[in-house]
């Protein structure tokens, strides 16, 4: 058999190739390790490109369907304005929707806003989501949504003159964004009253104040409050009654009572009271004389 | 197995060395250790040769022949492309398994999961990235396996039955990878699966075509049926398919052994079973270690290009309302793109590929010729070569530079900034776009040479389409950069020219472009920018 010219290319013995095979492999065990090792910045590099292309896109979305309304610089007019100091501070405050900003958004557009029949603004809030019954997909109306929340750090750099916010003549506003919330972080709000609280923030809804908890006797979705000081002092090794119940409420799913589901108590709690109201919520609730 | 009469016979010492060896020889389906060792040095095997053990022993070796002619081991004689393809195949059903945990086949959610699995899953663009290139290198290595087979004249007696599963194999390979292309949900994928299934509308009769493309979308137009189907069929039934015929076409490889080279086997002889036995290379050791190295090669080299040199393309979320300019096919199916930019889609979609695939696989029943040497086979070497070269030339017919040029003004912008996809201007990226407005009737200059580069590249293709179209007269272009929000720019596109009966017309496309987004292209360096300490602030 004639050999051809690249016959000194051949490798003939089994120890070389091999070696050579083992060589190859440690190669690529390397490159996947270099992977591996910047696939944490890569991961997020993705996240805030695919972010950025959300808001590209609704960039289009917007200048074709909302900015007629609401003005490419979003400053509103004839609609109202989304470039807006109070839209972005104040707004959820004022119609009591407990979601995020984001999530006020996305759904408005989705769903459309009701509207008077005398209302302040010439044209009605569409519904523009497809599933009720208008002209953008679901994703369409994410991006358009990412794209307006884009919007924020332009808004927050607004002051009570350059805000172009037009006050919403049937929801009237609680406060200001300006003067007003100034003077309400400078002097501390008054607290609420615990049995106040107790209601307010829904409590009530899953604790029952005047049942025990026991085997025969317990609560449904939450456990009882009648024997509160005596359980709540057995239960964690080391915590005290104040100590156990306050941690439960700050951190809802730090301790969940044998058969109870966790997740069900909201987890925002230490936003949503001050820790003087907590701490007199905790005490009100295991005074054996408490009022309601 | 007696272990306490044993030491008091042997020893405790040669005791524990046999029973070492017998759980290697265990392991290794019948290879002692020493026997081992004689194989990695090289020497050659005894009478009986012990080597053949595994064979037996072992599932996975019993499908393997025990030797091969000594011909046909050489590495530039089968360039081992069907080991390649069952081990790209491999490869694909691995990264495909874990690619299925982060994916539902749904128009709601197939898009996002893709999004998911590149930003927020540890190693899930490699593994998509791997699948990908390996699914084009499939197509490449099963396409180069049959042209080596033709050009070698393999085919003939008595190997005309593997061949037939061979061209199986290359349609369903075809197929399994434009099955996957639907799965992504972005509208590359969209459009070219509307175009590939709109084929299928096109056979006759016409309640035949039409039921087809009904089966095959589900609907009249592609949703959520639509997906669901094509990914049924790129994970359950095209596999298994796939893995049936590979069964069929490897056992009928083994059967008659691979071709001699044409000058050690005349057509019909049955030279490959009756192996002299000077010149048989046994699969125990070496024929295995040059496999596997070789395996081991290819996967570096495989890694090396994912991590570096190829990513994936992911446009955005598909959308039945708009077609992209320049919607492509994969490059593996540019021949027939091409065909249909020149034939109606009844002739060049249906009848065409259908004559083709039946004149392959006629192949050995049409070549009469007796002979597998070249010099004797000039006819089908030639119409071989042929046939390549008007594939070739299909091809770059159905690339977006053959006739389908749109306005010249659309075109101007679609190559700075296309529809989808990267382009120069996305490429060079946010930072590297000044605020402000070009004219191209001014001289313009830009401290930025990437910038600059993007204005230069704007007058001359303005110029060109000027020269080569009449319609297109006394032209002119402005780009407006503008902040349109906090990290976003707006590109607006003006341009402006008098058609051939001198009325002035305007064009106008606004882009936006973020801060953070990455635009890439699928085969050129990667970017790693991301590892740089992130620049502070912008405009």
């Amino acid at each position: 058999m004639r050999k051809p010219w690249y016959a000194y290319l051949y490798v003939k013995s089994p120890i070389i190739k091999i070696i050579l095979g083992i060589l190859s492999a440690m190669v690529a065990v390397a490159v996947l390790l270099f992977v591996g090792l910047v696939d944490g910045p890569r991961m997020q590099a993705q996240t805030a490109n695919w972010d950025g292309r959300a808001i590209e896109k609704g960039a289009e979305t917007y200048a074709n369907n909302c900015a007629s309304c609401h003005g490419l610089d979003g400053k509103g007019i004839p609609g109202p304005a989304l470039n807006s100091r109070y839209f972005f501070t104040q707004r959820l405050n004022d119609i009591g929707f407990t979601g995020s900003l984001y999530d006020y958004v996305e759904l408005t557009v989705a769903a459309g806003r009701p509207s008077k029949a005398n209302s302040q603004w010439g044209v009605m809030m569409a519904t523009w989501g497809a599933e009720y019954g208008g002209p953008l997909r679901a994703d369409e109306v994410a991006n358009v949504a990412a794209y307006v929340m884009n919007w924020e750090a332009d808004a927050l750099q607004q002051t009570a003159e350059t805000d172009p916010w037009i006050p919403f003549q049937d929801t009237p506003s609680r406060g200001s964004p300006y003067e007003g919330a100034e003077q309400a972080a400078a002097a501390p709000a008054e607290p609420r009253a615990p049995s106040e609280l107790f209601v307010s923030m829904a409590c009530s809804g899953c604790h029952i104040l005047d049942q025990p908890q026991t085997d025969t006797n317990r609560g449904l979705v939450g456990p009882n409050f009648g024997n509160l000081l005596e359980n709540a002092a057995q239960r964690v090794e080391g915590q005290s009654a104040a100590e156990y119940i306050h941690n439960s409420i700050v951190n809802t799913n730090a301790y969940i009572v044998d058969g109870y589901m966790p997740n069900i108590m909201p987890q925002d709690f230490a936003q949503r009271m001050s820790e003087e109201e907590i701490n007199a919520l905790v005490e009100w609730l295991l005074d054996p004389d408490r009022q309601p | 197995m007696a272990v306490q009469p044993e030491v008091q016979k042997k020893g405790f010492l040669k005791t524990a060395l046999d029973v070492a060896d017998d759980t290697f020889t265990r392991i290794t389906a019948g290879i002692s250790a020493g026997e081992m060792r004689r194989m990695l040095r090289g020497e050659p095997p005894g009478r009986p040769n012990p080597r053949l053990k595994p064979h037996s022993e072992a599932f996975l070796l019993h499908i393997k022949p025990t030797y091969y002619h000594e011909s046909v081991t050489r590495f530039t004689h089968t360039f081992r492309l069907g080991l390649l393809s069952t081990y790209l195949f491999v490869v694909e059903t691995i990264t495909g398994i874990f690619l299925m945990i982060w994916y539902a086949p749904s128009p709601d959610r197939a898009y996002s999961d893709m999004i998911r699995l590149l930003s927020n899953v540890p190693f899930g663009q490699f593994m998509r990235d791997v699948h990908r290139l390996g699914a084009e290198l499939m197509v490449a290595v099963v396409t180069l396996h049959m042209v080596r087979t033709y050009l070698t004249g393999s085919y003939k007696a008595p190997r005309q039955f593997t061949w037939f599963t061979g061209v199986i194999l290359l349609v369903i390979t075809l197929f399994l990878s434009f099955s996957g292309y639907l799965l992504p949900w972005d509208q590359l994928a969209f459009w070219a699966v509307t175009i590939g299934t709109s084929m299928a509308e096109a056979v006759p009769p016409a309640i035949v075509g039409e039921t087809v493309n009904l089966l095959a979308r589900g609907a009249p137009d592609i949703g959520a049926n639509g997906l669901l189907r094509f990914y049924l069929l790129h994970v359950f039934f095209l596999p298994i398919l796939l893995i049936l015929f590979f069964f069929v076409h490897y056992y009928k490889v083994v059967h008659f052994g691979i071709s001699l080279p044409a000058s050690e086997e005349e057509v019909g002889q049955d030279t490959a079973n009756k192996v002299p036995a000077d010149r048989r290379v046994y699969f125990l050791p070496d024929v295995f270690i040059d496999e596997a190295v070789f395996l081991l090669g290819f996967t570096t080299v495989m890694v090396i290009v994912v991590a570096f040199f190829f990513q994936a393309p992911l446009e955005s979320i598909a959308n039945p309302q708009s077609t992209p300019l320049h919607t492509v096919a994969p490059w593996y199916f540019y021949w027939l793109q091409g065909m249909l930019k020149i034939a109606d889609k009844t002739i060049a979609g249906v009848i065409l590929p259908g004559v083709l695939l039946v004149l392959l696989i006629a192949i050995p029943y049409l070549d009469p010729n007796p002979s597998r040497r070249a010099k004797d086979r000039r006819i089908a070497i030639i119409s071989g070569v042929v046939a390549g070269v008007v594939m070739i030339i299909l091809s770059w017919m159905g690339t977006p530079q053959y006739a389908v040029q749109g306005a010249p003004s659309v075109e101007i912008v679609q190559e700075l900034m296309p529809e989808e996809g990267a382009g120069l201007v996305r490429e060079i990226g946010y930072a590297h776009l000044p605020l402000g407005v070009y004219d191209t009737r001014q001289v313009l200059h830009s401290d930025d040479h990437e910038f600059a580069e993007v204005l230069e590249e704007f007058q001359t293709s303005i110029r060109r389409f000027e020269e080569a179209d009449p319609d297109f007269n006394n032209a002119y272009g402005i780009l407006n950069i503008s902040q349109n929000q906090p990290s976003l720019k707006r590109l607006r596109w003006e341009i402006h020219w008098l058609s051939a009966d001198g009325a002035e017309e305007t064009f106008l496309r606004d882009f936006y472009l973020h801060e953070n987004s990455l635009y890439w292209e699928q085969y050129g360096l990667r970017d790693f920018s991301f590892l740089r300490p992130a620049a502070q602030g912008g405009e």
